[in-house]
């Protein structure tokens, strides 16, 4: 049983490293049909890479410089949604009288996507807390409100079970409303997650500072090195991937009584 | 004598709609009475009723003398439908309520094994309900109403959704139970053969808006047999009280 599973791994294991391969196949042949100045093969961006890894960019911060202080943003804005996202998603899910009574508020806020703040933002703040508004605006409210709905969504069955034998409404709180969100709360972690990855990118090109991953890509923009802005796309799509990936990782363990755990 | 323990006189609307109207009974001391009548004609609304989980539009329902409340009275409730706790392991799905009624350690740990031991659950007590059958699930259901000790047990149909074989057995196991622990139960069901097998009383509820139409007092010697010229006798007449709802 256990081999079978063993197998199944690498076998899936092998099909995506030739999904891989043929992509960067079909990049090379379209580099050799293309031949423009602009349109870098593989190897090139490969040798941005290493040269950006080792030597540093154009004002010589290197690639692990970038990396690190966009996920320095990320984590600052993210943890504040976090922080007021759940409890305040949790308060107004098991009180809907407050929700109902700041939707006026609430919802149309929610509809402005977090780039028509960046002018506002850039008069308003400056350094490390532009980024982690603009971040914490656009991963508030995918935590928020999914954390709210799933407050709602809790089974009622579930709670009349405690309050049959005369549960306190902290039991039922504790026992059965946060153990029962759970599972979505962290969904909705991963989807405001990938939310704040993308956000970022839009701070950071605003410019003003001279270390991030969205701010190495806009120098190379300005002098049109399409092999260095690739590398930085790609960075960008790998550590999306991976903070996905934990988050798979830490709700498969943590939900073993779940029937199927959500991809 | 039959000692008194519950009075129900009650009306129940929902806005507009009546659903029970001018229900008055009594339920007594150790006996299993059971309620029945047609699918969707509020016995559901009744069992919520007598659980205290809902409150009646006009009248009341009172246990020794004072409304019935699952913060003050002992009561236990099996749901028609699965409720298993997903994420709680049996044991403690089925030690629930002894924790919530304050109940020190090692008193729970031996009611929950006594409970766990009457319903044939040994050997799982670590296992998630996803990896347990419909049967199980409903047995874990009663363990947990049952581990409380309760002055009340409730069955709202408890064996609506087993399969017509497991809800044989899941009768006679109740009735084994009762019989050794001798609770006073209202039971719940829209099947006419499994109130007369199980039942000390009968009543038996028209359709919407539910009234009492009758009642029987079941004397059957147990085990009752299902195929008896007397056991046939008394479901029949029953029978002839139960409308069948056309929908």
């Amino acid at each position: 049983m256990e081999e079978k599973i063993n197998r199944e791994k690498y076998k899936t294991l092998g099909y995506n490293v030739l999904t891989l391969f043929l992509f960067l196949a079909i990049w090379t042949l379209a580099y050799w049909l293309i031949k423009s100045p602009f349109f870098p093969s593989p190897l090139m961006v490969f040798n941005a890479f290493l040269e950006l890894l080792i030597h540093g960019d154009i004002e010589d911060v290197k690639l692990g410089m970038h990396i690190q202080q966009s996920l320095w943003r990320i984590f600052g804005g993210f943890t504040a949604a976090c922080i007021l996202g759940i409890p305040l998603g949790l308060l107004m899910g098991l009180y809907g009288r407050v929700y109902d009574s700041t939707k006026v508020l609430i919802e149309p806020i929610r509809f402005i996507p977090p780039v028509a703040w960046i002018p506002l933002v850039i008069v308003l703040l400056v350094g490390y807390f532009r980024f982690v508004f603009i971040i914490w605006l656009g991963a508030f409210f995918p935590i928020f409100i999914g954390t709210l709905l799933s407050v709602r969504g809790v089974n009622p069955l579930h709670i009349e079970v405690p309050k049959s034998f005369g549960a306190s409404r902290f039991y039922i709180i504790r026992n059965i409303v946060l153990p029962s969100v759970l599972p979505e709360v962290l969904t909705s972690m991963r989807v405001g997650l990938g939310i704040a990855w993308e956000c970022i990118m839009a701070a950071e090109m605003i410019g003003g500072e001279r270390v991030g991953i969205g701010i190495m890509i806009l120098k190379y923009a300005q002098l049109i090195r399409m092999d260095a802005i690739i590398v930085g796309i790609i960075v960008i799509g790998i550590i999306g991937f991976g903070l996905n990936e934990i988050f798979i990782f830490v709700e498969k363990r943590i939900f073993r009584w779940k029937e199927v755990v959500s991809i | 004598m039959e000692k008194e323990l519950i009075d129900v006189d009650l009306s129940m609307k929902f806005d507009s709609l009546s659903v029970l109207e001018n229900i008055r009974f009594k339920v007594h001391e150790n006996e299993f009475l059971v309620i029945v009548g047609p699918s969707g004609c509020g016995k559901t609304t009744m069992a919520r009723l007598l659980a205290g989980l809902q409150k009646p539009t006009s009248g009341h329902v009172t246990m020794r003398g004072e409304s019935i409340s699952p913060k003050v009275h002992n009561i236990s409730i099996v749901f028609q439908e699965p409720s298993c706790i997903p994420w709680r392991t049996l044991w403690d799905d089925i030690t629930m309520g002894l924790v919530i009624k304050g109940v020190d350690q090692s008193a729970i740990k031996k009611r929950a094994k006594e409970v766990i031991k009457l319903v044939g659950l040994d050997g799982f007590e670590e296992y998630f309900p996803k990896q347990i059958s419909g049967g199980m699930k409903q047995r874990v259901a009663i363990a947990r109403a049952y581990a409380t000790n309760p002055d009340l047990l409730l069955m709202d149909e408890p064996f609506g959704h087993l399969d017509a074989q497991t809800r044989y057995l899941m009768q006679i196991e109740i009735m084994r139970i009762w019989e050794k622990e001798k609770k006073t139960v209202v039971f719940i069901t829209n099947n006419i053969e499994e109130a007369v097998y199980l039942a000390t009383r009968i009543i038996v509820f028209s359709k919407l808006p539910a009234r009492i139409k009758a009642e029987y007092r079941i004397e059957l010697p147990r085990p009752r047999k299902l195929i008896t010229p007397e056991f046939l006798g008394v479901r029949s007449e029953v029978t002839e009280q139960c409308e069948v709802v056309e929908r």
